[in-house]
């Protein structure tokens, strides 16, 4: 099954959901779904700011198994991060992440 | 002894990025005012409306007085980017004459906004062609600067 995360609220998904369960899973090879694509949130794109420790074992797992991350275009605009993300993660809105994942899209999108 | 704390009275507003008033020209802030100014309703003289292949688009109405452009209203995709670029061009055209206008470049906009991640420097392009699309659209006698009063100026008699 191919799933894509969608991180749209803020409270613990990325230090706790992303950063202890998904992507600890990731790295093992051992989540049990492959996943296709993540796109982000509001604050939820501070993980995707270079330097950020979180968003680089993310961005290496997300080249190694070929999953796209893409930030909210808007949201990082917001926060004046958008050109300081991890080299080749776009931003967009809609259009863009469903034209990103046309390719391969995923069975299943879970919102967290 | 810590020394006496002095107060002075506030006497003039902030005028800092923190709390100024003045607009500034961020993304952000671009996007936030153009997404009200393109649901204004277009000014007298429409340009055609130019699109990208990802079905992005954009146009440009003026208001055109004696060669210089008075005002700019754009209709546009809602990209947030694009809105920002022609929200960019709509603040910063007015009261320069036409041909001046008609020298804005993208590298310009692009140049004078940064923070936009290079795989959106195409919204530029789009803008900056929807504008001079509304720019042609300006008959030949109103894109003209108006020399009549300096003429009777120098030949009060004639």
């Amino acid at each position: 099954m191919k799933v894509a995360y969608i991180f749209a609220t803020q409270r613990h998904n990325v230090s706790y959901v992303l950063a202890k369960m998904i992507l600890p899973q990731l790295e093992e090879k051992r989540h049990g779904a492959a996943v296709v694509g993540m796109f982000f949130f509001e604050d939820n794109n501070y993980v995707l700011v270079q330097g950020n420790p979180i968003g680089a074992r993310l961005h290496k797992v997300a080249q190694e198994q070929g999953i796209l991350l893409m930030g909210c275009d808007q949201c990082c605009y917001e926060r004046e991060i958008a050109d300081k993300l991890f080299p080749g993660i776009p931003i967009g809105c809609f259009p863009d992440l469903y034209k990103a994942l046309s390719g391969n899209p995923p069975d299943q999108v879970i919102t967290l | 002894m810590a020394p006496a704390l002095e107060l002075t009275p506030m006497t003039a507003t902030c005028r800092s990025e923190c709390c100024s008033a003045a607009p500034r020209f961020t993304v952000n802030e671009l996007f936030e005012r153009g997404f009200r100014r393109r649901r204004a309703a277009p000014l007298p003289l429409e340009g055609a409306a130019c699109a990208d292949s990802g079905g992005n688009f954009a146009q440009f109405s003026l208001a055109v007085a004696e060669g210089r452009i008075g005002a700019v209203n754009f209709r546009c995709a809602s990209c947030a980017t694009l809105i920002a670029y022609c929200e960019l061009i709509a603040e910063t055209v007015p009261g320069l004459t036409t041909e001046i206008a008609r020298a804005l470049s993208a590298e310009e906009l692009i140049s004078t906004l940064p923070g936009v991640p290079a795989h959106k420097h195409d919204r530029a392009v789009l803008a900056v062609a929807a504008f001079r699309a509304a720019l042609a659209s300006i008959p030949i006698e109103q894109g003209k600067p108006d020399h009549e009063g300096r003429l009777h100026l120098r030949h009060p008699a004639a």
